[in-house]
């Protein structure tokens, strides 16, 4: 056949492949039927060149290469406009929303929980845990609250083997574990569960959960209580908030210490949200009592330290906005 | 402790708004509980100052704070005539081991009637309603001084003597309240001619109370044994403002100051004669002196108060000051004050008085000790996150649910007030699945749930702590509306499979239905999960990583940190790879999870084994399944020319298999 009947040919199979191909996309395809090193008809046609006359080389040659040029350049183009079609769609309606991507969530305890550890893990605190079914040594005795010690009042045990094994009542217990089994200084952080023998309503829960904190060495004070605990407040809630530090009786501390916010809903005139106090006690505290530290091993004449505590429940509830502490632990409550 | 602001004022004189002397009270530890009614300040009693159970306690740390006066109430000091044998009533106790000392006086031709307008208004204030004269100023004597107080009319007493002692099993008592109470020997009463007429520090009966026709009474005043009082209240279930009193720790002395102003009201509101009657005290007890150094007061609060200022603070709270030099005071604890246990109460009752307020405010200056955060903590902290990037939810449910009475082993507790949660959990399973039923209620058609938390068990006697086993686990749970189990479970797989790449473990398989006695983790099990035959273990070596069934798997997070784990997911060398796809014939049953291990150890050319496909068909056989393998192989690494072959024989070595292809 005669060489330049073949070059059109192809010329004019290559347009139609170029069409059928601008429908379907697959340009990658076409590109290997005409440029495969192996089998592209183009390849082929080209390959033929040294075969030729030295006259017709300088006739097709530039033929050649026009054709292989023409083509490659066609299927580039091609395949931009065609990209830019597909982006342009008219199906792709930027303005219709679509279900969310789904992802899964953290438990808002577990969220509250992680920012309270971030916060004390910048201070130099570790998070400690321990057994969730104790002995009385170590939720009680060691917290300097003998047997039948009027105090007792202040926590309903749930008892697993009276008159020694039980839930513990409050994570202090884990405070005697690590003041026993460690040197100062010490400085930790305990997050958990606790459990209380109390029938379960809206506000109240058999099982609830509280954060404290145990910090001993040479040299605490109140005024290092004070500040670890303002700052905390601070980050807790926001730098603008009142603080009020009083009195108040722990068995575990002495002197005990309360902390309380102004209540942000009324600004301290009182409502019924702080029950018409004015503020909202946020927090439990105090030195850690001489009886406690020796019962632990520490001589108090040499360390002093400090301790809180809070529940996390109710502050928790107030930031997610749930208003039963049953929904709060698997009744009812789901995330989307 | 309810305080009538016109009680509270007959001690101190202050000229502060209610909200100002709760604001006093709450920075003294006597914080404000209730809103402010009609003139009574409702303040949260801390079970510890049995002072703080009376008006007078209250008002003498209040005038120490606002540096008011403070008024003791008059007292009748002087004795009164000596008994007489028509007088005198013998106080007899046979339980010495529960009384400390009993306390009384008797009076004669008295007149009963209502008692006067300022009587009532204070008693009906506090809540205590008007009865008569006598009767009122008992209860105003324990409400003012805080020593419980009781009157009996001696003419309807068969005998003049009060016998104390325990009570027989099954004795009746029946009270002021009309109500029949029965006793045992744990309980001591006080009696009359045998007859128990009162509950000892408990409650009263009604055979000898006072009335208006009475005209000779013995007034007592008793200091009990609290452990008794305390633990027989709440085994009677009697809970009323004498309990309240005797359950804290009283001093003995007290009951002679309650008598003096007993004495003092009985004279002025009701007449008659007093005589001196038995005072039954054998020992009494003694107050040891407390050094107060002014060094631990900067130990403990870091700043210095002015010796001056320490003694007026604690001369204000009745504090004798027995020897005072540079160093500090020597004190004599006042009698009220049985809560003060060491110098550091002391320092206490300074600070507080001196106004926690003025306690400067200093950041902790040492530097930070080292980290001593378990390692498991962290590891669950990671285990969060990896669930959380795969899709599932977070859950915290409760631990104590309903006891089962097949599973020998789960704790159950001894008081619950719930038969519904009267145990504790042997597998999160049982906690978490029900959460699946909101999400369906909810109208979501899948879900998969994970929580961290504790199983517990008993292995053993339940007197041993270590006998309680506490399991740290992650519970993931799936449930897709309309999903076979068998695809359910290869979901579950896929999520299982992901986590413990995420973290870093390789080499882990399966092993059905085999209990690993060596861990103890077989105990897991939970008899009343519906799947429980249809279990596997997740190993790696001889390790339990978990366990796994078609709709959720257990880790063991303490096991998953002994685990081997390879540090990244992150490739440098990019290569290509090829497919190797073996059909083979497996035994239902059988444990392909070694197999594929054997796989995968043979060179590191083999970079993963997986199933792509398992089905069943009668042309395989009774009990067999067909499985395809995928296996990656990177092309560039040793090995990779011969591998194939090498596979194939460690497939031949497994009995329990045959090769289709």
């Amino acid at each position: 056949m005669d060489i330049q009947n073949r070059v059109d040919e192809i010329h004019l199979k290559f347009n139609e492949d170029l069409k059928k191909t601008k429908l379907n996309g697959d340009f990658d395809n076409l590109f290997l039927k005409y440029f495969s090193k192996s089998s592209g008809i183009t390849t082929l046609l080209l390959k033929e060149l040294p075969k030729l006359s030295a006259e017709e080389k300088n006739k097709y040659g530039p033929v050649f290469n026009d054709l292989k040029a023409t083509q490659k350049e066609a299927i580039e183009q091609a395949k931009i406009l065609h990209e830019i079609e597909q982006v342009s769609n008219p199906l792709i309606d930027l303005t219709l929303p679509e279900k969310p991507a789904e992802t899964g969530m953290l438990h808002p305890l577990t969220q509250v929980i992680r920012e309270m550890n971030d916060f004390f893990r910048y201070y130099g605190f570790s998070v400690a845990e321990d057994r969730e079914i104790e002995t009385v040594e170590y939720n009680f005795r060691k917290l300097n609250l003998p047997e039948d010690h009027p105090a007792t009042d202040l926590q309903d045990t749930l008892f697993v083997k009276q008159p020694d094994i039980l839930l513990r009542t409050h994570t202090s217990s884990v405070e005697s574990r690590i003041l026993t089994n460690n040197k100062p200084p010490i400085r930790v952080v305990t997050p958990g569960k606790v459990y209380r023998n109390e029938t379960a309503n809206k506000s109240n829960s058999s099982f609830f959960h509280q954060y404290q904190g145990v910090v001993v060495d040479k040299g605490i004070t109140m005024q290092n209580l004070k500040a670890t605990i303002e700052t905390f407040l601070k980050f807790l809630y926001n730098t603008d908030i009142k603080m009020r530090f009083r009195y108040k009786y722990y068995p575990e501390v002495s002197p005990g210490m309360g902390a309380d916010i102004q209540c942000t809903f009324c600004s301290g005139s009182g409502c019924e949200v702080c029950r018409y106090r004015g503020w909202i006690e946020v927090l439990g505290s105090g030195m850690i009592h001489y009886n406690t530290l020796k019962m632990c091993g520490i001589d108090p004449e040499v360390y002093t330290g400090f301790a809180w505590g809070m529940g996390l429940d109710r502050l928790v509830m107030t930031k997610f906005g749930i208003p039963d502490i049953r929904r709060l632990y698997g009744g009812g409550m789901v995330y989307e | 402790m309810k305080i009538p602001l016109i009680w509270l004022k007959d001690y101190i004189e202050i000229n502060k708004t209610p909200k100002e002397i709760a604001a006093s009270f709450t920075s003294l530890g006597l914080m404000l509980d209730k809103p402010i009614e009609n003139g009574v300040l409702d303040l949260e009693h801390r079970m510890d100052r049995a002072d703080w159970l009376s008006i007078t306690g209250c008002a003498r740390d209040l005038a120490a704070f606002e540096n008011a006066k403070f008024k003791f109430p008059k007292v009748h000091k002087e004795k009164g005539k000596e008994p007489t044998k028509e007088s005198s009533v013998e106080i007899k106790v046979e339980c010495p081991d529960l009384v400390n000392r009993f306390n009384t006086r008797v009076f004669r031709n008295i007149q009963v009637q209502e008692s006067p307008e300022w009587l009532k208004e204070r008693l009906e204030a506090y809540g205590i309603p008007s009865i008569n004269n006598i009767v009122d100023i008992t209860n105003f004597v324990m409400v003012e001084l805080g020593q419980p107080m009781h009157a009996q009319d001696t003419d309807k007493m068969e005998k003049p003597e009060i016998v104390i002692r325990r009570a027989k099993n099954d004795e009746i008592v029946k009270t002021l309240l009309g109500e029949e109470v029965k006793l045992d020997p744990d309980v001591f009463v006080l009696t009359q001619n045998d007859k128990a007429t009162v509950i000892g520090g408990i409650v009263g009966g009604e055979s000898t109370g006072v009335d208006l026709k009475t005209k000779n009474i013995v007034l007592d005043a008793g200091n009990y044994n609290q452990t008794s009082v305390r633990r027989n209240s709440r085994k009677l279930k009697i809970q009323n403002e004498t309990v309240l009193r005797y359950d804290k720790y009283l001093n003995t002395e007290l009951t002679q100051i309650a008598i003096e102003r007993a004495v003092e009201l009985i004279l002025e509101l009701a007449g008659g004669e007093y005589y001196e009657n038995f005072d039954y005290y054998p020992k009494k007890k003694h107050i040891k002196p407390m050094t107060l150094r002014h060094k631990r007061i900067k130990v403990l609060s870091g700043m210095e108060i002015e010796p001056p200022k320490v003694r007026k603070i604690l001369e204000l709270l009745e504090y004798k000051i027995l020897d005072e030099d540079k160093k500090g005071l020597t004190v004599e604890i006042p009698h009220f004050r049985t809560d003060v246990e060491v110098e550091d109460d002391l320092v206490a009752d300074v600070l507080r008085i001196n106004n926690y307020e003025k306690i400067p405010v200093t950041l902790i200056s040492a530097a930070p000790p080292k980290e001593i955060t378990k390692p498991v903590y962290k590891y669950e902290e990671k285990l969060r996150d990896v669930c959380a990037g795969l899709g599932l939810h977070e859950h915290i449910t409760d631990p104590l649910v309903a006891k089962n009475d097949n599973d020998k082993k789960q704790v159950v507790l001894e008081n619950s007030q719930s038969s519904e949660k009267n145990s504790l959990r042997y597998s999160v399973y049982q906690t978490l699945t029900p959460v699946i039923e909101m999400y369906r209620k909810q109208n979501i058609k899948k879900c998969g749930l994970f929580e961290i938390g504790k199983t517990f068990e008993l292995n053993g006697k339940g007197e041993n702590i270590e006998n309680y086993l506490e399991t740290r686990v992650l519970e993931v749970v799936y449930f897709e509306e309309g999903m076979s189990p068998y695809n359910t479970s290869l979901n579950i797989k896929r999520v299982l499979g992901r986590l413990l790449k995420d973290m870093g473990i390789q080499n882990y398989y399966f092993q059905v239905n085999i209990a690993d006695n060596k861990t103890g983790k077989s105990s897991q099990s939970g008899n009343n999960d519906n799947n429980y035959e249809n279990k596997s273990l997740i190993k790696q070596e001889e390790l339990v990583l978990g366990e796994l069934k078609y709709d959720s798997f257990t880790i063991f997070t303490q096991e998953m940190l002994k685990a081997e784990t390879v540090n990244t997911r992150i490739k440098h060398d990019i290569t290509a790879s090829i497919f190797e796809d073996i059909s083979l014939v497996v035994k239902v049953g059988s444990i392909i999870g070694e197999t594929i291990k054997a796989i995968k150890d043979l060179n590191s050319s083999i970079t993963e084994v997986y199933v792509i496909d398992e089905y069943q068909d009668k042309k395989l056989g009774e009990n067999k399944k067909g499985v395809t393998l995928r296996i990656e192989i990177a092309t560039d690494k040793s090995g990779a020319a011969s591998v194939k072959e090498k596979i194939l024989e460690v497939i031949e070595k497994n009995p329990d298999i045959e090769i289709r292809t």
